[in-house]
């Protein structure tokens, strides 16, 4: 297990210049959760839900942390107050109190009752540094009842540096609420990621979250959603195209607390080369969630001998009366497909790039933002294309 | 144009074909006939490179080019095309998507530019008349959901497509009923030029009816044991092969 000294280290030496950084509420949070990560440590693979990912790679190198830039406002909204931290699992979520303890800005995505963003709100965030570099951040999306909002966040880097982000996004979806997430992750082969989503939906509100990893080193996303309200309903979408050393876990949770919610939940990999996948995704019906409507889908395309891909989907019901599935699904290409299509005069490379396209194109299909499905569709198929030409790839695929 | 000299080859390490000689010169039609198990597949299956199939000895010239020597998409750009005997479903992959990649494929290799899009969404459409192919078809998955009848018509489709100079009909006709039969037939009849070649693979005189053959070959034990004119089809449908075997046995 990777000694957290250096994080406690970091966080004694650095207090001061984090708290005149940042706003008086993350500060207020500090203390709690630096008890709580030394509490916890880094999970170990014995920690059930980081049993996939080796945490302690990622943390090994040796980071700095930049921390003289002022967030852009130091006053946040009241509403802010009252729900920053309420759904983060501090206590037990090592990742989560890790970064409550060195966070250095949040952003407050407030939308009030039954107002309707029209245009999506795009968080892009570029990483670009000389040394090995650790940001941790804070995303808040509020929706009162009945407001809409679609929240779109990309993350890129520039240039070959090791870079660590810790990122929780806590949303709250009131009732009757609409709140869509997208996160994009389009980096490269040095970057190491780790995502905490905590969200909560009130009656009849609705949470969109999909999670699109197109490139990077290392991606930890987790989504903790809690079903609250009757008839509260979510969409978990995700995608990820993995090659190189590259490794990407996603672990969800969604929970059906309150009666007559649906939840829907689709996850495709296409692992190659080397890199390794995994996907576990739990679903909770408690006793009190009648009438629950859970389908739970992850699919799997193995396209090397060498790659690797983890899956389980797992289903926990309570309640009596409530329809569920769940499955898993982990396969190479067909061979039949690929020659059928080099009969027609299709290369290889095509017949197998055109395939694996096709295999990814069933999530982007489900996104309900229509400009970012096609978008995603040729990034994908970029994606698909360049990879071979990546100088970043290749230098660390050999 | 095709030249096939003593050719041998084994699947899983079985002999399936045992020295097959056959010639065929531009503008000809030869038919292949035979019991279930003769070969008939293995033999197309070898020519376009299927890579479950290992050539152990023999020859096979194609334009003056060693065939066996070409990377099956390669093949595929001399000319040589094979119309499969159950056509495979690819989810996701569009037909336009497919056509397209596969024709500006070809185009490349004989050192032509790409097709731009709306030249290549005609060329579909006025093909499609070919073989009377709804009009949705360049939206849908390849041969995903299509009908035994589709699924045939479809690949005459992409035959007139990509124009090739020597087409395999692996049993065609196989799943058809006559009216798709003539629909298929007729399609790929209006397609040829008088330059354009066919092995066609059947085990029934009604496709002969439609695409008559100059050439009827008899394919037994992974060998040609007889070869003859039109008339030894109507023979073997009357008599079936087994005075073939008897003929060779004496």
């Amino acid at each position: 297990m990777k000694d957290i000294s250096q994080y406690i280290e970091l966080f004694r030496t650095e207090r001061a210049l984090l708290d005149s950084h940042s706003q008086a509420l993350l500060n207020a949070h500090r203390d709690e959760a630096a008890e709580a990560f030394m509490r916890l440590g880094f999970p170990s693979r014995k920690v059930e839900r980081y049993r996939y990912t080796d945490v302690a790679e990622a943390f090994a190198p040796n980071y700095g942390l930049k921390l003289d830039t002022p967030p852009a406002a130091m006053n946040l909204p009241e509403v802010a107050a009252t729900r920053y931290g309420t759904l983060a699992n501090v206590q037990n979520d090592a990742i989560t109190a890790l970064n409550t303890m060195l966070v250095q800005d949040v952003i407050v995505i407030y939308v009030p009752a039954d107002q309707r963003r029209e245009h999506p709100v795009q968080l892009t965030n570029t990483l670009r540094s000389s040394v090995p570099l650790m940001q941790n951040r804070r995303l808040l999306i509020i929706a009162e009842a009945g407001a809409e909002v679609q929240v779109l966040q990309t993350d890129k880097a520039e240039g070959g540096q090791d870079f660590l982000t810790t990122q929780v996004t806590e949303i709250f979806v009131g009732e009757g609420a609409h709140v869509e997430f997208y996160d994009m992750e389009d980096s490269h082969s040095r970057c190491h990621r780790f995502h905490q989503v905590y969200a909560q939906v009130a009656a009849g509100g609705h949470l969109t979250h999909t999670t699109f990893t197109l490139a990077s080193g290392l991606s930890r996303n987790q989504a903790d959603v809690r079903l609250v309200g009757q008839g509260a309903d979510a969409l978990l979408l995700g995608c990820a195209i993995t090659d190189g050393q590259q490794h990407v876990d996603n672990n969800t949770l969604i929970e059906h607390i309150a009666p007559g919610c649906t939840s829907r939940e689709l996850y495709k990999y296409v692992v190659d080369q080397q890199s390794s996948g995994a996907f576990a995704g739990r679903v909770l019906v408690r006793q009190e969630a009648e009438k629950t409507d859970s389908i739970e889908r992850n699919a799997n395309l193995v396209c090397t001998e060498q790659a690797r891909m983890w899956t389980q989907p797992m289903l926990e019901i309570y309640a009596d009366d409530v329809k569920c599935s769940h499955g898993s699904t982990v396969g190479q290409l067909n061979n039949d497909a690929l020659f059928y299509m080099r009969q027609r005069g299709i290369s290889e490379a095509e017949a197998r790039m055109l395939l694996k396209q096709a295999f990814a194109s069933e999530v982007l299909a489900a996104i309900p933002l229509e400009a970012l499905r096609q978008r995603l569709h040729v990034l994908v198929e970029k994606r698909f294309r360049n990879c071979e030409d990546c100088k970043l790839c290749q230098k660390n695929n050999r | 144009m095709l030249e096939i000299k003593n050719l041998h080859a084994t699947v899983s390490g079985k002999e399936i074909l045992k020295g097959i000689d056959l010639t065929i010169r531009p503008g000809e039609i030869h038919a292949l006939m035979g019991q279930n198990g003769a070969g008939k597949s293995t033999l197309s299956n070898v020519l376009v490179g299927h890579p479950a199939y290992t050539v152990t000895e023999g020859s096979v010239t194609f334009n003056g080019k060693d065939l066996l020597a070409l990377s099956p998409d390669e093949r595929s750009h001399e000319g040589l095309f094979l119309s499969f005997q159950q056509p495979v479903e690819i989810p996701g992959v569009s037909m336009a998507n497919f056509m397209r990649a596969a024709l500006n494929a070809k185009r490349k290799y004989l050192g032509q530019e790409p097709l731009d899009a709306s030249s290549f969404l005609k060329l579909m459409r006025e093909k499609r008349k070919v073989v009377e192919l709804d009009s949705k078809l360049a939206n849908r998955s390849v041969n995903e959901g299509f009908s035994g009848g589709e699924k045939k018509r479809n690949e005459i489709y992409q035959m007139a497509i990509l124009e090739p100079t020597m087409c395999i009909l692996d049993e065609t006709d196989s799943g058809l009923d006559v009216d798709a039969l003539r629909i298929v037939a007729e399609g790929f009849n209006k397609l040829r030029t008088p330059e354009t070649s066919a092995i066609v693979i059947t085990h029934y005189q009604r496709l002969l009816d439609y695409i008559k053959p100059n050439f009827v070959h008899v394919l037994l034990g992974g060998r040609i044991v007889k070869s003859g004119g039109p008339e030894l089809a109507l023979e073997i449908e009357q008599r079936g092969f087994d005075w073939i075997k008897e003929e060779i046995e004496s």
